[in-house]
């Protein structure tokens, strides 16, 4: 084809732009992590001091104060323990009824639902320990996940609701034509196609649950306690350490991460699932 | 068969495993109690007690940790549903005494403390029983104490041949001298957030003959005492301060002397280890002591308790407690963690022993025997809503660094605050 | 046989409750108690502990908010300044940024993950984390703003523009979230209308508003309405830069910041809790507006 040459020199302008932009985007999101990343190489005079920006010596003091003096090892199983049991929870209570006000329209529930998070935790604080010091829940794995499902459950639905709204019912009419019922045609057609949207959702629910510091303050004892809260431990009553607070914030990054890493794949692969069918 | 049905069966399965994982925590047993406190060098040294207290007694006790600001949340959570969850406590006295006492969240602890001589509650120095009674009533045993000190830059001084200031004055001459902000160097660092340096203005405020109340208890931060004091403290952040002092606690204010970016910074003598960690300061060798200065009505820094430890009065086991509380803060151990951690104890006899004393930054040492009547007792308002009183009469301090009229300012900080002392009694 | 179908028959026909009763009960049941509580003591003039004897005080405190010039309506103010740029900044940005990253590239994945941190630090240790850099004096804010020759600004610091760079701080940590949400809408968005669209000879901007931006649109309003909702009860950063009432002159003083001084500092809680019910009702409205505009939005 003679039009190749041609269409060629935009099309490359077209990718170096889009290259720059994402390396811009990305670096824009990343450099203040990476900050944080180099500070918890730092020693804390290193950290305040603007000119030790670049030139310091790297040391892992820091980490090992994470994990051997704080011993944050415990925390990071009870952040995940609660993250997953959270987020399960949140997607088996939320995808159907996300399925369900977006085919039925039953908009007043998306809007009941999101109520859970309207409210500002701080009206919650009180009543919710009384509540749950009454039935011995505190200090729990139970009354953990139970406060985090309130918390990401209608984020669930607020983003299921807005997946299933865009697949046309088309497509389900067609696969019960053919005689499946309504729930197999959920199952076999629509729920493949928003893979996407549940890996984001999950993903998304994980990190809120992750980063919950309020009802993990009060709901846990030591044995519970959860990531945000032992990242108090290093501000203490007449100094901080910045270095250990900046470990601590990067040894709290990195199972998020590679959770990340593994939900993305679904994300990655329901998409061209998705660019195949219709 | 189809997922709906398979999911809705597992639903109970993680919050039935959730629960066969769920910690028991164990509040019914005699043997073990809980403590509640904040990250200091007394709970440092609370880690080794604990452990010997097991040795000796069989009784575990929990220690569970938290920030400054999450401490006061989780108690007035916990306290507002009756928590029976930790038996010991430590608060900070002067912010929450009158509020937990009246809310009648600490157990009185007036005959306990009072009944055994050997214990010896006349020990604890005055003003450290002061800060933890309330008509005549003790809700605590107050753990640490804190003094207002003059941190300075000996090499800088020396450099310019200046002596150490000893009054007002000689502090305004000695940090204009040194402000050399073109080589990052500034003259002073105080805290300057509204809230955060109420405290540390205090002991301006005594120097120059004021009080945030007077003898009757009524506010009196717009006499002519309170004004100089908003200025003098104002115009030296105003001069000599680093940018954005209106927006810095001791984080920030400390963060810049250990940098070596003030000659001068007077604040809390707990702070002193961070500027002689070397990880953490690059004036090790360079930072020095001195008292607080001198103003007009004399040299009045405060020495307060930070922290007490009070018996939660819910707790079901406050007998056991108490017995753990007494031994912790017995002389012996009071000077042990002198010592070892450097905590600053509030009994007397801890001072007096000069080989606890030992560890402690010289030069700090003579600065805190030192305690005679010129100290005060404390370095806030004295009323139930210390926060909110802290805002108004931060107010004017805010206002002189800014270079605005403090006059003004005062007395609208006055009335604010004697319509608050007013709605209290 | 017949028994299975007769249960499927069953299901389908109750499907609408089935799907949502167990999402709707549970909030109701988590936030009955709550709700009660902070209705029954915003009527009182409950303060210190609430075991401490009190007074039905009627609309007392709703009284001293709405009336309160100095520090309620000055928050509102800020609370609707710093969300309404927050957000529309957010979706603006996480628009442009998803459809750059739309299409497929080496590496996508990895750059959703990166792109994913900013969301995923936690909120406590990022704040002080912006505090060190933002630091008039020794953070690296100034000292790359000076190494530009640019001069050194206040920031967090400066009461001016404190509001502003936490917005800033907002912004990028949130437009992830946007980013996300709605990358996973454009990969479920079908092809043919857009292919159709481009053999008719539209051209990208063409397609984009009239093709793309309509099928986005619920996955939008869904991002959208998650961020508003989020970005007023923003807490966590302010407290950590600003500490308590949002800095020495209340500059970055929002709702969610009065309350929890009110309540938690001030232990006064009567008035939170109608402070409280009232920052509830504006977003309620604020929420039930946006639904309205996507009404109208669906019907054109």
């Amino acid at each position: 084809m003679t039009a190749l040459p041609r269409t060629r020199r935009p099309v490359k302008a077209g990718s170096v732009a889009r290259a720059a932009g994402i390396l811009l985007v990305v670096g824009a999101f990343l450099a203040p992590l990476l900050w944080m990343a180099a500070a918890s190489l730092k020693s804390n005079l290193e950290i305040i001091d603007p000119d030790r920006m670049f030139a310091f010596t790297p040391t892992f003091d820091n980490y090992r104060n994470v994990f051997e003096t704080q011993a944050f090892g415990p925390f990071i199983v009870n952040s995940f323990l609660v993250g997953a049991g959270a987020t399960l929870v949140a997607l088996v209570i939320g995808v159907p009824a996300a399925y369900g006000i977006a085919r039925y329209r039953i908009r007043n529930a998306t809007a009941f639902v999101l109520l859970a998070r309207v409210i500002p935790g701080v009206s919650l604080l009180i009543p919710w320990y009384f509540l749950f010091s009454q039935i011995q829940l505190v200090g729990t794995y139970t009354v953990l996940v139970l406060t985090h499902v309130f918390v990401t459950m209608p984020l669930v639905v607020a983003i299921m609701t807005g997946f299933f709204e865009g697949i046309p019912e088309e497509l389900e009419e067609a696969a019960r034509v053919d005689g499946t019922s309504r729930v197999g045609a959920f199952a076999r057609v629509v729920l493949p196609l928003s893979v996407p949207g549940v890996a984001t959702a999950t993903i998304l629910s994980f990190i809120f649950s992750w980063n919950n510091f309020l009802f993990a303050l009060v709901l846990s004892d030591q044995d519970t306690r959860t990531l945000p809260v032992a990242i108090a431990n290093f501000t203490s009553y007449a100094s901080v350490d910045w270095g250990g607070l900046m470990a601590a914030s990067v040894v709290i990054t990195i199972p998020v991460m590679v959770i990340a890493l593994v939900a993305q794949r679904y994300v990655v692969s329901g998409l061209t699932a998705g660019a195949t069918k219709g | 068969m189809f997922s709906t049905r398979r999911a809705v069966l597992a639903l109970p399965a993680p919050i039935a495993a959730a629960s066969v994982l769920g910690a028991c925590s164990g509040e019914s047993d005699p043997n073990a109690l809980t403590i509640v406190t904040f990250a200091s060098p007394w709970t440092e040294g609370l880690k080794d007690l604990v452990e010997d207290y097991e040795a000796a007694e069989g009784v575990r006790v929990r220690i569970e940790t938290y920030g400054n600001e999450q401490l006061n949340a989780t108690y007035r959570t916990r306290l507002n549903a009756r928590s029976t969850d930790f038996d010991l406590m430590v608060f900070q006295t002067q912010d929450v005494l009158r509020d937990y006492s009246r809310n009648l969240w600490l157990a009185d602890l007036t005959e306990r403390v009072e009944s055994d001589a050997a214990w010896d509650w006349e020990d604890f120095q005055a003003q450290a029983r002061d800060a933890v009674s309330l008509d005549g009533r003790v809700f605590g045993v107050p753990v640490m104490t804190e003094r207002h000190i003059m941190y300075y830059r000996s090499d800088l001084l020396d450099a310019a041949g200046l002596d150490v200031p000893q009054t007002f004055t000689e502090l305004r001459e000695a940090v204009a001298a040194l402000h050399d902000p073109a080589n990052g160097v500034h003259g002073i660092a105080l805290r300057g957030a509204r809230v955060p340096l109420v405290t540390q203005f205090s002991s301006f405020l005594y120097g120059f003959g004021g009080d945030f109340q007077d003898g009757d208890g009524n506010a009196a931060v717009d006499t002519p005492e309170a004004i100089e004091a908003y200025r003098f403290y104002g115009d030296l952040l105003h001069d000599f301060g680093p940018p954005g002092a209106t927006n810095m606690g001791w984080v920030e204010a400390s963060a810049i002397f250990a940098q070596g970016g003030a000659a001068f910074y007077l604040d809390a003598d707990s702070q002193a280890y961070t500027f002689l960690d070397e990880t953490a300061s690059a004036v090790v060798d360079t930072v020095a002591y001195a008292r607080f200065p001198a103003g007009p009505a004399g040299s009045h820094p405060y020495n307060i308790v930070p922290a007490a430890v009070g018996v939660n009065a819910f707790s079901e086991k406050q007998d056991q407690a108490w017995a753990f509380l007494k031994w912790a803060t017995g002389a012996e151990n009071c000077i042990r963690l002198l010592a070892e951690e450097t905590a600053p104890s509030a009994r007397q006899s801890s001072w007096d022993d000069p080989a606890a004393a030992a560890a402690y930054p010289a030069g700090l040492v003579e600065i805190i025997r030192d305690v005679d009547g010129d100290y005060v007792g404390h370095d806030r308002p004295r009323l139930e809503q210390v926060a909110r009183a802290r805002e108004y009469v931060g107010g004017p301090a805010v206002t002189a660094i800014e270079g605005g009229d403090v006059e003004a300012a005062a007395k609208d900080a006055n009335e604010d605050f004697q319509t608050l002392l007013d709605d209290e009694s | 046989m017949t028994y299975r179908r007769t249960f499927t028959d069953r299901v389908d026909a109750n499907l609408k409750w089935i799907l949502t009763a167990p999402a709707v009960a549970f909030v109701a049941l988590l936030i009955a108690f709550p709700i009660g509580y902070t209705l029954f003591l915003s009527v009182t003039d409950s303060r210190g502990a609430v075991t401490r004897p009190y007074e039905f005080i009627g609309f007392g405190n709703y009284a001293h908010w709405l009336a309160d010039t100095e520090r309620f309506w000055p928050a509102v103010g800020r609370t609707a300044y710093f969300t309404g740029l927050a957000l529309l900044l957010e979706l603006v940005l996480g628009l442009a940024i998803a459809l750059l990253l739309r299409r497929t590239f080496r590496g996508q994945g990895l750059v959703r993950v990166f792109i994913l941190l900013p969301l995923v630090a936690t909120p406590v240790a990022v704040g002080m984390m912006w505090l060190l850099v933002f630091e008039p004096s020794i953070g690296f804010a100034n000292t790359a703003l000076e190494a530009l020759g640019l001069p050194a600004q206040g920031w967090l610091a400066d009461k001016d523009t404190a509001l502003n760079t936490l917005v800033f701080i907002d912004v990028w940590q949130w437009t992830p979230m946007v980013v996300l949400i709605l990358l996973a809408g454009l990969g479920t968005l079908p092809e043919e209308p857009d292919e159709a669209a481009r053999v008719d000879g539209a051209n990208a901007w063409q397609r984009f508003r009239h093709i793309t931006l309509p099928l986005l649109a619920p996955v939008i309003t869904a991002a959208a309405m998650l961020r508003v909702i989020d970005a007023f009860k923003t807490f966590d950063i302010i407290y950590a830069t600003k500490g308590r009432g949002g800095g020495s002159n209340y500059e970055a003083e929002t709702l969610n910041i009065l309350a929890y001084g009110e309540a938690f500092e001030y232990s006064q809680y009567g008035r939170a809790s109608a402070l409280l019910m009232l920052f509830f009702v504006l977003i309620v409205v604020v929420l039930a507006a946006l639904a309205i505009l996507r009404k109208k939005g669906d019907r054109s």
